[in-house]
């Protein structure tokens, strides 16, 4: 076996055990999307990074501090810090003690509180977590084997990157991937695809934003996010039941990001995650 | 009887493992270290001889437990003949992260750093729109192979790797970051991959370094407009209201762009009338213009006028455009990099954007809302105090 053929078989594995839904037509959902979305349960309720554990996310700009009394940050009972970015590098201080930070890796605060620095350089965000707070699983529409859909993504006329909140409301680059065209339960549709850097900038995926007749009547208002997974094939699966709320359906530690142009569906998606909606009813519903 | 099951159980664990993360694009190598037995077996997870400690390890049964507290991860894995099969899990900052893993008995292999990769490499990574340059660093240490791959704002810490031949992988594997580097000599040029985490995979080629600089400095912060900020649109019966406007002259002037489908906005209304109803007579004014999904005044003003009046909101609201960033950067070209729902614009009397202030923490949020909402008190009795121009 070669260098980096290595454990081939057990990715074509793992991909095939992806690609099931497709055609399936069982309404229970695929062991493997209820495996994920108790996982999914389980990381809002116990994650140090669970949107429910958040206490503040604001940018670096020219130095934050943490810590008790006045700080930008307010931490009870934890001694002063401050985080500042210099030529792109975060920094942490603490008394005489200065230690780099490090983008997408959490640092500890003390006590209950730790430090995520996303973002680009310069425009660097930093998300504070506490103790989580009580989390509320999420619930979904019932499993919809048609909303598992094989597309092929085609790429942008003319590749650009636009700036844009990413699901954990920070902000990011994202770069145009192009669109994938579908029809759900006869209705066509198109929508725009974006690659969204991860909490580093290497880890990079396709998402899609989308609305459609369920936001704000049944799902949540601004839209849901769906990643596009890839095929062995070279195609993708956009399966809408993996569909989720963005974090500021959670919290409002997070700002909620903009629709996306053109991405909403003149149809009823009614799969993926449910919204229990706080907001003014509208008009004629 | 048990004790004696379990301690021959975690005395067989101890020793040297070749640890695998199956990526999508392929196999990430690292070793681990087990050593001790029963309640005091500890390991080292490691690339080449660099390793740090697991925070914890926990045998039970079949099943291996490793943890690395710092970084909320671990590696569940039950033994499957002589060797561990399991998953790496890591909480991500969006959702749990899951990568299958696999260990057996033994050390990879150690490999040299061959003349023709030794040294430093000028790579371009190609993103999804055009090329950021990257330094690769190949070089012999106690280990083996050795390297690092450095961007702009510094470097992705100690790799270690292979070659065979005309190909070269790097890996790193610490618990928290996932990272691994193929590549193959092709003529002069090395092309190769950049796997990060399960699935992406960042084509690269790079040549030998010059010696001129590569890297170029970071973005600079974006700096907002400073001229007198503008807006002209209409209010919930049509009428034209603009930032010209005499109720607006010389006063200190606070813009809520917000939308009725956004929670954290809801969170903000409040907090605002507030501040609106207790400074008003010191000259404080207040706008909000609403971002909506439709794009039908009739349909978008209703919901507007719904939260104006849940709220009680005695300033102007405006229908502004529609809830996507094109739309919302092409209403208020002013401001750059507008992304966020709620943003709020803090305008002095000179008309000027002093401070633009993206999302909003809500009372859920405790010391940080009352924080916020301070700052906010600051901020606006502050321009307050500002002298009419």
């Amino acid at each position: 076996m070669s260098l980096l053929s290595a454990g081939r078989a057990t990715i074509l594995g793992l991909l095939l055990l992806v690609a099931a839904p497709i055609g399936a037509r069982a309404q229970q959902a695929p062991a493997e999307l209820s495996r994920a979305r108790e996982e999914y349960a389980r990381w809002l309720a116990t994650a140090p990074t669970s949107p429910y554990a958040a206490q503040a996310l604001l940018p670096v700009g020219t130095g934050i501090s943490l810590g008790a009394g006045d700080a930008d940050v307010v931490l009870p009972g934890i001694a002063r810090s401050t985080i500042s970015e210099k030529n792109g590098a975060l920094a942490l201080e603490r008394g005489e003690t200065r230690t780099p930070l490090v983008r997408g890796r959490l640092a500890s605060l003390g006590g209950p509180y730790r430090v995520l620095a996303t973002g680009l350089p310069g425009r660097t965000t930093v998300t504070v977590f506490g103790a989580p707070r009580e989390a509320k699983p999420p619930t979904y529409f019932p499993y919809a084997a048609d909303a598992a859909l094989k597309v092929t993504l085609t790429p942008p006329a003319a590749p650009r990157l636009v700036p844009l909140l990413g699901p954990d409301g920070t902000e990011l680059r994202a770069a145009e991937a192009g669109t994938v065209s579908a029809s759900w339960r006869g209705q066509p549709f198109k929508l725009t695809v974006r690659r969204l850097p991860g909490a580093t900038e290497d880890e990079s995926e396709l998402q899609v934003f989308f609305r459609d007749r369920t936001s704000a009547r049944g799902s949540y208002d601004g839209g849901r996010f769906v990643e596009l997974l890839p095929q062995p094939d070279g195609t993708y699966l956009l399966d809408f039941n993996r569909a989720r709320s963005p974090f500021c359906a959670y919290s409002s530690v997070f700002p909620c990001p903009a629709p996306w142009p053109g991405n909403t569906l003149d149809a009823e998606v009614a799969a993926g995650e449910k919204y229990e909606r706080k907001l003014p009813t509208a008009p004629g519903t | 009887m048990i004790a004696t099951l379990l301690l021959a159980a975690t005395t067989a664990l101890a020793g040297p493992w070749r640890g695998a993360l199956d990526l999508a694009g392929g196999t990430l190598k690292f070793g681990i270290e087990l050593e001790g037995a029963g309640a005091s077996l500890r390991g080292r997870l490691c690339n080449g001889n660099v390793c740090d400690a697991f925070s914890a390890v926990t045998v039970r049964g079949d099943s291996v437990l490793l943890e690395l507290a710092d970084y909320a991860a671990s590696i569940a894995a039950i033994r499957r003949g002589d060797s561990l099969v399991g998953m790496y899990r890591n909480v991500g900052s969006k959702g749990p992260r899951s990568i299958p893993f696999r260990a057996a008995p033994g050390r990879w292999p150690r490999a040299e750093a061959p003349a023709w990769l030794a040294g430093q490499w000028d790579a371009q990574f190609e993103g999804g729109f055009g090329t950021s340059p990257r330094v690769l660093v190949f070089d012999k240490g106690p280990g083996g192979l050795q390297g690092t791959v450095i961007g702009n704002t510094g470097d992705y810490s100690h790799f270690a790797g292979e070659v065979v031949r005309d190909s070269v992988a790097l890996y790193r594997f610490d618990g928290s970051f996932v990272y691994m580097l193929t590549a193959r000599l092709v003529g002069d040029t090395l092309r190769g991959t950049f796997h990060a985490g399960l699935r992406a995979q960042t084509p690269f080629t790079a040549i030998r370094s010059t010696g001129k600089p590569h890297l170029t400095p970071p973005t600079e912060v974006t700096k907002a407009d400073s001229a007198p900020f503008t807006f002209a649109f209409p209010d919930l019966d049509g009428r034209m209201v603009r930032s010209d406007d005499p109720r607006f002259r010389g006063k200190v002037l606070l813009v809520d762009i917000f939308g009725t489908w956004c929670p954290t906005c809801h969170e903000a209304a409040p907090v605002l009338t507030e501040l609106y109803r207790t400074r008003k007579t010191r000259g404080l004014e207040m706008v909000g213009l609403a971002y909506e999904v439709s794009g039908d005044p009739a349909v978008d003003g209703a919901l507007v006028r719904r939260y104006r009046d849940k709220f009680g909101i005695p300033f102007p609201l405006l229908l502004a455009g529609v809830s996507d960033v094109d739309a919302a950067a092409a209403t208020l070209p002013q401001l750059q990099g507008f992304t966020a729902f709620p943003t709020t614009l803090f305008i002095g009397r000179d008309g000027r954007v002093r401070k633009v202030h993206a999302g909003f923490y809500g009372p859920a949020t405790g010391a940080q809302h009352t924080a916020l909402v301070q700052e906010f008190r600051r901020t606006l009795d502050a321009l307050l105090a500002e002298p009419a121009p």
